[in-house]
């Protein structure tokens, strides 16, 4: 019980951060589950699931209005998972665990993203509804209460929406590494071939030849200082 | 902290700022930022509007959409041509909001969300690979600092400048700057993907292929508009299916 109210608080307040306020890049997996980790415990565990998850969804560029998956949610879902799953099982196949839990955060980030947009809709109905008032203070009041109202729901539906997602992601990831037998060996190098998405991206988004020079210049460094360590 | 020439003190432009950080809070699809826009000039509305309290209010109620790093900017700019009697009527300030809105939601997303922001997440994603904590937050510090820095000069420019602001923006430094970004992002991207090649290298010949296999299928789905997330979540199901057969 606790666990949820804590996976729901930290959920809630990344949402805040990062749908309604500063946008700090806290609410992106990297580092959300960083937060998780030290929260919960297995902090290497944690980072590894938000790094996994981290790459799979480095958006560059995206497009005004494209559609993206709840990364709040499914870093904070994927990286609790690790790390509760770990801390009940104390499984040792950690590479196994993390595995289902990327899974799970993927899977939590997609349907997070669907029931976020229904969710959201009574409160853009709300939001539509307002009318500036003649009286000044009457208008700041309503101002208050609308920008304030409109953050709190949206806090309040990303911590209602984690905490519902938890349990299930936990038994998924369970029944994952309980079933997994000969196919741990594919779930792991699933896990170990994910960054790869991360390279098509980056590929992807920096196409230009300008660009691309400069990406291969910084990929060719990389090589390199790996080889010179 | 700069003296501020004109009606508003910088504790009213404190004000303000500290309101535009909810700028987002409001976002529905009719109006936009239209509420979080009022919410910021709500801090400021006894000082400047030449209609009474409702004046500054009243002008501000339409659609509003731009990167909301830039909103502060835009929102100087408009109290800069309010307090000076909103030149030529409400029609030219709305006009003035519109088509900077306009410009700076296309730099501001190039800036950030094809620049800054990848280049922040690319080192953050380096940095977690080698579990090297104090770059993690070093990242971001430095991100969130970029941030403060671009949004709080960004009040301070557009209310210095008001009209002058849509100038200030068309100069060739902006357009430095923005190719800087996306270069520093192109830099910092090649890094990490290189990152992750000598890594998979690193794990053996297996992990190398299956890597290389996976960067040309999701390449050839980022081709063709195949969500990422999805692709990596089919995957799962055909390793576990791959490894039940070959073993």
């Amino acid at each position: 019980m606790h666990d949820l109210v804590g996976i729901a608080i930290i959920a809630g307040l990344l949402a805040l951060d990062d749908r309604a306020g500063w946008q700090s890049l806290a609410g992106e997996p990297v580092f959300s589950a960083l937060v998780v980790g030290l929260c919960f415990g297995h902090v290497a565990a944690a980072l590894h699931c938000g790094l996994a998850l981290q790459l799979v969804w480095l958006s560059i560029g995206a497009a005004r209005g494209a559609r993206r998956p709840n990364t709040v949610l499914g870093g904070v879902v994927g990286a609790g998972t690790a790390c509760l799953s770990l801390h009940h099982t104390g499984d040792p196949r950690e590479s196994l665990v993390i595995a289902g839990a990327v899974f799970c955060g993927l899977a939590a980030g997609e349907a997070g993203q669907w029931l976020d947009t229904r969710a959201g809709t009574a409160r853009e109905k709300w939001l539509e509804r307002f009318r500036l008032p003649q009286d000044a203070n009457v208008a700041t009041r309503n101002l208050v209460v609308y920008t304030v109202g409109s953050a709190l729901y949206i806090a309040v539906v990303s911590g209602v929406l984690a905490a519902l997602m938890l349990p299930g992601s936990l038994a998924l990831a369970d029944v994952i590494v309980d079933r997994a037998g000969t196919a741990a060996a594919g779930a792991t190098l699933w896990l170990a071939a994910l960054p790869a998405i991360a390279v098509a991206t980056i590929a992807h988004a920096f196409a230009t030849r300008t660009l691309g020079r400069m990406a291969a210049v910084g990929g060719l460094l990389a090589v390199v200082v790996a080889w010179l360590l | 902290m700069a003296a501020v020439a004109g009606k508003l003190t910088r504790a009213d432009l404190n004000r303000v700022f500290a309101r535009m950080l909810f700028v987002q809070a409001t976002i529905h699809r009719r109006g936009m930022q239209n509420l979080g826009v009022l919410f910021a000039l709500d801090a400021v509305k006894d000082h400047v509007g030449g209609e009474g309290p409702q004046g500054l209010l009243a002008h501000h109620g339409e659609h509003f959409n731009t990167n909301p790093n830039m909103v502060p900017v835009v929102l100087g700019g408009v109290l800069r041509i309010e307090e000076e009697g909103g030149q030529n009527g409400p029609a030219s300030v709305s006009r003035f909001k519109q088509a900077c809105a306009s410009a700076l939601a296309a730099a501001g997303d190039v800036f950030f969300g094809g620049g800054l922001r990848p280049l922040a997440l690319t080192l953050a994603c380096t940095f977690a690979i080698y579990r090297f904590f104090p770059g993690l937050v070093a990242v971001l510090v430095l991100y969130n600092a970029a941030l403060i820095t671009v949004r709080y000069r960004g009040l301070s420019l557009g209310y210095e400048r008001g009209w002058g602001l849509i100038e200030a923006f068309s100069s060739p430094r902006v357009q430095r700057a923005l190719v800087l970004a996306r270069t520093g992002a192109a830099l910092a991207g090649g890094w990490l993907a290189g990152v992750i090649a000598t890594g998979a290298f690193r794990q053996g010949t297996r992990v190398f292929i299956t890597t290389a296999a996976v960067a040309v299928l999701a390449w050839l789905a980022a081709r063709r508009g195949i969500p990422a997330s999805r692709l990596a979540l089919a995957l799962f199901p055909v390793a576990w299916i791959v490894a039940l057969m070959l073993h």
